[in-house]
C-alpha cells in the first residue's frame, strides 16, 4: 500500500473521471453484459455458423422484459434498505387476472390492463403500509404476502389457461421484430428521469440514512410506502408482459422472479444495504441472467446441470465485479 | 433514559414466549375444528413434522445471528438425504461412513459459502442462492436426475428408528431435537463462540476491532448451517425411507420464518435457538390447522400469510426509530 500517504490536493479530477468513478457500479455491469454478449455470440457462432441475427434479439428481449420490471421493482425497494419478496406474488396475480379478464376488444384491454397495475400499486400499498406503519421487517411482510398474493392469483386462475388476445401479445411481446428494445430504452430513460424527481431523490435518502433523510425534511415513511407502490405496480406490469409473451396464463411462474429479481438488483451493482445503485444497472443484470441461460443453452450443457452453471457463473460475475471494483478505488 | 432495573425478560424472550403462546392457541383453535387435533398423538405428530424445520432452522440461525443468510439449505438438505441412501446403500453397516460423508458434505459446502461471505464480500443472499443453485445442478447432474440405481436405495434401518423409534411413547426424533436444542443453546449462551457470534452480529467491525477472529467465526457459523441443513435431511430421508428430488424446497422460507418470529432480528446480533424452535411449531402447527380445515390450497396460502402478519403485528414490531 504505497498510497496511504495523504497525497497533496492535486489537480481538481476532470468531469469525466469524476463521473467514471462515481458510476463505478453501472459501469462494472455493463462490462458484465458486454462479457456474457460476446460469450453469448461465440458459442451461438461456434454452433451456427453466423452471428445471432434479429430472431434471437427479439426472443431475448422479449423473455427478458419481466425480469427488467421485477428487477426495477425490487430496486426501488432495495434503494430503501427494503426486500420484496412478494413481486413474485404480484407478478402471479397480474397473469392470472390478466388471462381471465383481458377479452378481445381494445378498450377491454387498456382497461384491464390499467385495473391490474392498479392492483399491483394495491399490493405494494399493503407491503408499504405494513413495513412503514407496522414497524415490521420488509422481509417478513413480503414473505407473508407473497404467500397471500400467490393464494389469491390462484384463486383468480386456478389452472394454467385464459386467452391473450393475439393483438395484445403484439404489443408487449412482439415476436416479429426487436421492437421490446424500444421498452429497454424507454424504462432506461424513465429511471434517469425518475432519479431527479422529488420522490426519486427522496428514495435514495432515505435508503442512505433515514434519520438524516428526516431530519432534512423528507417524510421518510411516505418515501418507503411510494416506492413499495411503485414496486407493485411495476411487479404487476412484468406479469403482464409475462402473460403477453406466453399467450397464456399460469398463475405460478411468477415464482421464479422472487430470487432473480435480487440476483438481477445485485448484479446491476444496486447495494443491498440502500441507499445506492441504479434501475438501469438492475435493467442490465436482468439481461446477464438472461444471458448466462442463453450460453449455457447454446454451449450444450447438460440441462440436469443447468443450475450448477447458472450459480457458478452467478458468483463469478459478482467476484469479478468485486475485484474490479477494489481495483479501481485503489488506484483512485 | 432513567436508569431501570433489568427486565425479567429481553424482547427477543418475550417474542419466544409469544411465539410458544401462539403455538398453544393454535393447538386450541384445532382442537375445536377438529377434535383429537391436541391430543398427545396429535400434538406428537405436528411436533415430528416441526422438527424437520427446527433442524433447519438451528443453522439459520446461526447465520441469521450474524446478519447472514442461509437461502442454499433446499438443495443442501436435498443432496445430504441423496448422499446418505446412496452412500449407505441401505444397510446399516455402512451408517457411520454414511453419516460422516453426509454432514462432511454439509460442513464443506456451507464453509464455501461462509469463504464466499466472509474472505471475498459476496453478499450472503448471492453466495448462498448461487451455492443452492450449484447443489441443485450438481445432485441433478450426478444421479442422472435420480434415475442412479444407488438413489432408490432406502435410509438405512438404524436412521429410520431414529425418526420413528418410540422411547416412552414419544419418537426418538424429538430426543434428537431436545439434543439439539439443549446444545445450541449451551453453545451460544455459554461458549466463547456463542458469545463471539452474537459480538460479530452486533458490529462485525467492532468486534474485528477488538481482536475477535471475525472471518473463522463466519465461516464455522456457515459451515454449521450447512451441518443443520444436512442433518435435515438424513431425518427427512429416515422420515420418508427415501430420498426425492425437490424435498428441501419448502424448508427455505419456513426455516427464515420460523427464526425470525421466535424474535431473532434479521440483522443479526439479538435472538435464541429457543425462539426459533418457538417458530417452527408454530408454522408447522398452523399449516397443520388449515389442513385439519380441509381449506383448499389457495385458502390455505391466503389464511398462512394473513396469520403470520397478525402475529407480527401483534409482537414483531420494531420500536420507532425517532
Amino acid at each position: 500500500m504505497s498510497a496511504s500517504q495523504p497525497e497533496a490536493p492535486a489537480a481538481r479530477r476532470p468531469r469525466w473521471a469524476h463521473l467514471l468513478a462515481q458510476n463505478i457500479g453501472l459501469e462494472l455491469s455493463a462490462a458484465i453484459l458486454v462479457a456474457c454478449i460476446i460469450a453469448y455470440c461465440a458459442v451461438f457462432y461456434a454452433q451456427q455458423q453466423r452471428l445471432p441475427g434479429g430472431f434471437e434479439v427479439t426472443s431475448t428481449v422479449n423473455n427478458t422484459l419481466p425480469l427488467v420490471l421485477a428487477g426495477l421493482a425490487q430496486t426501488l425497494v432495495v434503494l430503501t434498505r427494503g426486500i420484496d419478496l412478494s413481486v413474485g406474488g404480484i407478478m402471479d396475480l397480474a397473469n392470472a387476472t390478466g388471462a381471465v379478464t383481458l377479452g378481445s376488444s381494445v378498450a377491454s384491454m387498456i382497461g384491464w390492463s390499467i385495473v391490474i397495475l392498479l392492483i399491483g400499486g394495491a399490493c405494494g400499498l399493503v407491503n408499504g403500509m405494513l413495513v412503514g406503519y407496522g414497524r415490521l421487517q420488509p422481509i417478513l411482510v413480503t414473505l407473508a404476502t407473497l404467500s397471500i398474493y400467490q393464494g389469491l392469483a390462484i384463486r383468480v386462475l386456478p389452472q394454467p389457461g385464459g386467452q391473450i388476445p393475439e393483438g395484445y401479445t403484439d404489443f408487449l411481446a412482439n415476436s416479429n421484430g426487436p421492437w421490446g428494445l424500444i421498452y429497454v430504452g424507454a424504462f432506461a430513460l424513465a429511471w434517469m428521469w425518475f432519479r431527479r424527481t422529488r420522490l426519486g431523490v427522496a428514495i435514495y435518502a432515505v435508503g442512505n440514512d433515514p434519520v438524516a433523510a428526516a431530519a432534512n425534511g423528507i417524510a421518510a415513511r411516505r418515501s418507503i410506502i411510494l416506492a413499495y407502490v411503485l414496486a407493485g405496480v411495476l411487479a404487476a406490469a412484468g406479469g403482464l408482459f409475462l402473460v403477453a409473451s406466453a399467450t397464456a396464463g399460469d398463475a405460478t411462474t411468477g415464482n421464479g422472479f422472487v430470487l432473480t429479481s435480487i440476483v438481477a438488483v445485485v448484479l446491476g451493482g444496486v447495494s443491498l444495504f440502500g441507499g445506492r445503485g441504479s434501475g438501469v444497472g438492475a435493467l442490465m443484470g436482468a439481461f446477464v441472467i438472461n444471458m448466462i441461460v442463453n450460453i449455457l443453452f447454446f454451449a450444450h450443457i447438460d440441462p440436469l446441470y443447468q443450475a450448477f452453471y447458472e450459480g457458478l457463473l452467478l458468483v463469478v460475475a459478482v467476484l469479478a465485479a468485486n475485484g474490479i471494483g477494489l481495483l479501481v478505488r485503489r488506484r483512485g | 433514559m432513567a436508569m431501570r432495573a433489568r427486565p425479567l425478560l429481553s424482547r427477543e424472550q418475550w417474542r419466544a414466549v409469544y411465539a410458544f403462546s401462539a403455538a398453544i392457541l393454535l393447538f386450541v383453535v384445532g382442537e375445536i375444528v377438529r377434535p383429537g387435533f391436541a391430543s398427545g398423538n396429535g400434538i406428537v405428530s405436528v411436533l415430528v413434522v416441526a422438527s424437520f424445520v427446527g433442524f433447519v432452522a438451528a443453522g439459520q440461525c446461526f447465520v441469521v445471528l450474524i446478519g447472514g443468510i442461509d437461502l442454499s439449505v433446499p438443495w443442501i438438505l436435498n443432496a445430504a438425504a441423496i448422499v446418505l441412501v446412496t452412500s449407505t446403500g441401505g444397510s446399516d453397516s455402512r451408517l457411520l461412513l454414511g453419516l460422516v460423508a453426509t454432514l462432511g458434505m454439509g460442513a464443506v459446502v456451507g464453509a464455501l459459502n461462509g469463504i464466499g461471505v466472509a474472505l471475498f464480500g459476496v453478499p450472503a443472499v448471492v453466495m448462498t442462492l448461487a451455492m443452492n443453485g450449484v447443489m441443485e445442478g450438481l445432485t441433478l447432474g450426478l444421479t442422472g436426475g435420480m434415475t442412479c440405481e444407488a438413489c432408490a436405495s432406502y435410509a438405512p434401518p438404524l436412521v429410520q428408528a431414529a425418526v420413528h423409534g418410540r422411547l416412552l411413547g414419544v419418537p426418538a426424533v424429538l430426543y434428537v431435537w431436545l439434543g439439539i436444542i439443549v446444545l445450541v443453546s449451551f453453545v451460544l449462551a455459554r461458549t466463547v463462540f456463542g458469545r463471539s457470534t452474537y459480538a460479530v452480529g452486533n458490529s462485525a467491525r467492532v468486534s474485528y476491532l477488538a481482536g475477535l477472529p471475525v472471518g473463522i467465526v463466519t465461516v464455522s457459523l456457515y459451515a454449521l448451517s450447512g451441518v443443520f441443513a444436512a442433518l435435515a435431511g438424513i431425518m427427512l430421508a429416515g422420515f420418508g425411507g427415501q430420498a426425492s428430488l425437490g424435498m428441501g424446497d419448502p424448508y427455505l422460507f419456513q426455516s427464515i420464518a420460523a427464526v425470525v418470529i421466535g424474535g431473532v432480528y434479521i440483522l443479526g446480533g439479538r435472538g435464541s435457538y429457543v425462539g426459533a424452535v418457538a417458530g417452527s411449531i408454530v408454522l408447522v402447527t398452523l399449516v397443520s390447522v388449515l389442513l385439519a380445515m380441509n381449506m383448499p390450497d389457495y385458502g390455505r396460502s391466503i389464511v398462512y400469510g394473513v396469520i403470520i402478519l397478525g402475529l407480527l403485528l401483534l409482537y414483531g414490531r420494531e420500536e420507532e426509530e425517532r
